[in-house]
């Protein structure tokens, strides 16, 4: 099948640092793709080229071909039309990305009649459809309600619900859970994957918690430092994780089958994007790093058919934690 | 009924009935709290209003000017017997609290005594000299908050681009500059050398004043349908209005540049862009709405500059308004007249405040709802 | 050239330097003109035996006034009563105006309340009139002006104050301060004072400037320096009584307005570092 997203060799630097150094990867329609990593491994920004929301000073380079159209050389004007029409993004702190002062109804139409051209009574009527298909309780209320007034969990309904109404093809969530008590966090999944299911929208889902991705992506592509270095479907890169790093992060999750075996961190922290290492950037925090490890970066292997990663290690090692 | 407290303090209990009464005041206020705001509002004013009139009082009670000699000139001044007339007249031979009394008693009836110098009530006096300033503090108001809060979103949108720094020397510039001097340098140039304008006053000697509707010529010749004095006004009104403007422009186009500067860097106006919405639809609809609280304070605390300003241009462009009335009577310490102008000025305080408590309510739905 | 203290926030440096440049030399030139006034200025400033009304001229750069006075030499010493004085009014009124200010934040209750009602009382009235009538009651005179201007100034220092002590009392590194063991005093000079140095001093800057304009604003309605005193204000009321010799009122006003656009430069510069949320405090009256 045709996908629906094809990123090829993604650059992004911004203020003359590299923040991300060619990204490659697909999306289906109706797939959840998890792009898992810390803070700083480029993953909100890999998104935000996307969708031409990058700080001023960027560059990016390389495609990004969604229905034909590179994303990436649009103008502000088309870049205006593709967003929250064809691809829509949710953001992490619900109560600082929703606007204090306008109504819950406004928020949800405004592009809805920008978009669409919709009357404002159709408009209406479809905010209570959004309202009521993300389960937040008496949509009519709800409209007239403000941010302010709902809880952090319901906030963030109404944010998938505003990214929602003009039907994009792609929804791109960046932590869309981090912000929020873990119990609250299990409805916004299950809203998510039930949404995809049921119209065949594909979701973009950026977060740290590998838990997260284990609940609900069907891929899972890890970064580091601004390039892939695992991807494969969800459960085989969780269970049997072949690059160091991934393995690293593993590790060191407690795991209730684990035993007396005690958490293994990562030793050092994640470069910033300004101090990458030369070659492999996470050599300098890896067991098993070579000579050749600082000298070249290493290339993704296809270990399998969708299912890759980028360490020139023997990659039969065996897994220390199951 | 007292309770003793483990620690020992004894407490009394409040009765059962100032018990009911206090909840009857808790449950009216969350019935009404708009009607509680502008009752506790009004108090405030009469508070202030006894305040200010306290104040006027001890100053001009206080030293060593004699309000008698002041008022009478020199030669009468030296003459006893026209003295205490003059003292008996305006009862100033009265014990100093007293005085204050009398002068409360008959304010609260409306009466705010008769004007040493003019020899009118205040109150006259007043009605007389509000509708000039008004005319002309609320043309400039309008034009400085116009000017002020476009050139300030102009401002903050080209962040430390050249156009932002050119703003902001002529913003300070604007703030800089003392009223009086501008004026004379304004007209100077625009009627002494160009002839553009008229030199003072509000309208010329052979124009006759419109019929009294407001009081502001401008507007009763619109509503009369007397276009050529409505024309004459203007004329005399656009200069020293745009002086009157200059400050509050400056320091409009500051704060707005601020507030806007600070709401630019917030979650949602990316959001609003992450919709697709078109660019002004971001500007105006989410950036300038979320920055207009401290930018509407800031307007509201103009009225305050503009009243100062008066003073100070009114004199220059003999434009007979309070501002001038205000200089005349703190000079001759024509103690009603000043307590007049005071009040009239906290009244505008008061006024001012409350409008913009009320539009803060309207623009933001976290104060009006909580 | 970035000093890092603990309420300063780095600011990009293209927005700071040529207007802090251009405000520190305006100001320096006029301060040294003050200093130096008596070997710089060309002629006695209350000397009349120039030939009246001259419009500038080499002999004369900025003219001379109706009695003959050379108006250079008059505005150069007219630095000597301004700049001093304000500096001294600023003084004063930070002193009254923050120590009421931090004392009503410190302790609270009645002490608090009585500071705000005054100080809202003082706000009700504008700066002018109740300088004026201060002035008028006092008889008029520069150094009743400048008491003038104090009351009137102090409401505004005492409101900064005491919202930056206590948002500072409230913040948490004072609370552990407290928690450590530290005494209340102790707290008060090592946690709070630095927090509140930052937004005094634009304040105090920017106060400068109002404090120049008010007084030769009083001035100027004859309420302030006395004639034959060299002081810019009452110098441009001259001119307005002599229109046509521009040179008499133009000049002055620009020494004013180039001293207050210096300060001002300064403090806006200042609040660039510091943190300008202040000034949105200060508004909303916190």
């Amino acid at each position: 099948m045709k996908p629906l997203l094809e990123v090829s060799d993604l650059r992004v630097d911004i203020g003359g640092v590299n923040i991300v150094d060619g990204m490659s990867f697909e999306l289906q329609a109706g797939q959840v793709f998890g792009l898992a990593g810390e803070s700083g491994s480029g993953k909100t920004m890999t998104a935000l080229s996307l969708l031409g929301l990058l700080p001023g000073g960027a560059r990016t380079s390389g495609r990004a071909m969604l229905d034909g159209v590179d994303l990436l050389t649009l103008d502000a004007s088309a870049m205006r039309k593709v967003r929250g029409r064809k691809v829509a993004m949710v953001f992490q702190d619900p109560t600082s990305t929703l606007h204090p002062m306008l109504s819950i109804e406004h928020q949800l139409t405004e592009h809805l009649r920008y978009h669409l051209g919709m009357a404002r009574g159709d408009a209406r009527r479809r905010a209570v459809d959004l309202l009521t298909q993300v389960r937040i309780p008496n949509p009519d209320a709800a409209l007239r309600g403000y941010p302010h007034q709902f809880s952090g969990g319901m906030r963030q309904r109404i944010q998938i619900a505003m990214a929602l109404a003009c039907e994009p093809r792609l929804l791109i969530a960046d932590e869309p859970t981090t912000a929020l008590d873990v119990t609250v966090q299990a409805g916004i999944l299950r809203l998510l994957d039930r949404l995809r299911r049921e119209t065949g929208l594909a979701v973009m889902l950026i977060t740290h918690d590998l838990g997260v991705m284990s609940a609900v992506a069907d891929r899972v592509t890890v970064m580091y430092a601004g390039r892939i270095v695992e991807e494969g479907p969800t459960a085989d890169v969780l269970r049997r994780a072949r690059h160091p790093y991934t393995r690293g992060l593993l590790d060191s999750l407690p795991h209730p089958d684990a035993g007396d075996v005690p958490l293994v961190p990562i030793s050092g922290t994640p470069p910033s994007p300004a101090e990458r290492p030369s070659g492999c950037a996470f050599h300098p925090r890896c067991r098993y790093a070579l000579d050749r490890c600082r000298a070249e970066v290493p290339p993704l292997i296809a270990l399998a058919p969708q299912r890759a990663m980028a360490c020139p290690v023997d990659p039969l090692v065996p897994v220390l934690v199951a | 009924m007292l309770r003793t407290a483990p620690s020992g303090i004894s407490i009394s209990q409040p009765s059962a009935r100032t018990n009911r009464l206090i909840r009857a005041i808790v449950r009216a206020r969350t019935r009404h709290p708009l009607l509680f705001f502008i009752g506790r509002r009004l108090v405030a004013l009469v508070l202030l209003g006894v305040g200010v009139t306290a104040i006027a009082f001890v100053l001009t009670h206080l030293v060593p000017g004699d309000p008698a000699e002041a008022n009478l000139g020199q030669r009468a001044g030296s003459d006893p017997v026209a003295v205490q007339i003059f003292r008996e007249r305006y009862g100033l031979d009265k014990p100093l609290p007293q005085q204050y009394v009398i002068y409360l008693g008959k304010l609260v009836q409306g009466d705010m005594g008769e004007s040493e110098q003019s020899r009118r009530p205040v109150r006259a006096d007043l009605a007389e000299y509000i509708p000039a300033t008004a005319e002309l503090a609320l043309t400039s108001i309008v034009l400085s908050g116009v000017l002020g809060v476009g050139l300030g979103v102009l401002a903050a949108l080209q962040q430390n681009k050249l156009t932002d720094q050119v703003l902001r020397v002529v913003s300070l510039g604007g703030m800089s500059m003392p009223s009086f001097w501008l004026a004379l340098v304004s007209l100077y140039v625009f009627f002494y050398q160009l002839s553009w304008v008229p030199g003072s006053g509000r309208l010329d000697p052979v124009v006759s004043r419109p019929p009294a509707v407001t009081g502001m010529f401008t507007i009763d010749a619109l509503l009369s349908g007397r276009i050529d004095t409505l024309a004459n006004a203007l004329q005399h009104l656009i200069l020293p209005a745009c002086v009157l403007a200059a400050f509050n422009m400056g320091l409009f186009t500051r704060f707005t540049r601020s507030a806007v500067l600070e709401v630019l860097g917030n979650d949602y106006v990316r959001t609003a862009r992450a919709k697709g919405l078109p660019e002004h639809a971001v500007i105006l609809g989410h950036v300038l709405r979320a920055a207009s609280p401290p930018v509407v304070t800031v307007i509201g605390l103009a009225f305050g500059n503009v009243m100062t300003g008066t003073v100070l241009v009114e004199n220059i462009f003999s434009w007979p308004g309070i501002g001038q009335y205000s200089f005349r009577s703190a000079t001759t310490l024509d103690l009603p007249a000043i307590v007049g102008v005071m009040l009239f000025v906290a009244l505008v305080y008061i006024l001012a405040n409350m409008v913009v408590d009320v539009l803060y309510g309207v623009i933001d739905p976290r104060v009006r709802l909580t | 050239m970035r000093l890092r203290l603990p309420f300063m926030r780095s600011i990009p440096t293209a927005w700071l330097q040529p207007l802090t440049i251009v405000g520190l030399t305006l100001a320096g030139v006029w301060l040294v003109l003050a200093v130096l006034a008596p070997w710089v200025a060309p002629y006695d400033p209350l000397a009349q035996d120039a030939p009246l009304y001259l419009p500038p001229s080499a002999a004369h750069p900025f003219g001379t006034d109706d009695i003959g006075r050379d108006v250079l030499s008059r505005v150069i010493w007219g630095a000597r009563v301004s700049i001093p004085l304000a500096f001294l009014l600023v003084s004063l009124a930070f002193l009254i105006g923050g120590t009421l200010g931090a004392l009503a934040a410190y302790l609270g209750g009645w002490v608090d309340e009585l500071v705000m009602r005054a100080a809202d009382l003082v706000f009700a009235i504008p700066t002018i009139l109740l300088a004026m009538a201060v002035v008028a009651a006092l008889g008029p005179g520069l150094v009743h002006a400048v008491m003038a201007v104090i009351v009137v100034s102090w409401p505004g220092h005492a409101r900064v104050v005491r919202s930056l002590v206590r948002t500072t009392m409230q913040s948490d590194y004072v609370a552990v301060a407290r928690l450590l063991g530290a005494s209340a005093v102790r707290a008060l000079i090592v946690d709070v004072l630095p927090n509140v140095a930052g937004p005094v001093i634009v304040l105090a800057a920017l106060d400068l400037g109002t404090a120049i304009l008010l007084l030769s604003g009083l001035s100027f309605l004859g309420l302030g320096a006395k004639p034959p005193a060299a002081e810019w204000g009452s110098m441009v009321s001259t001119g307005a009584q002599h229109f046509e010799s521009w040179w008499i009122g133009v000049f002055p006003g620009l020494a004013i307005v180039s001293v207050v656009l210096a300060f001002n430069f300064l403090g806006d510069s200042l609040r660039d570092i510091f943190d300008p949320q202040s000034v949105t405090e200060r508004a909303r009256g916190a």
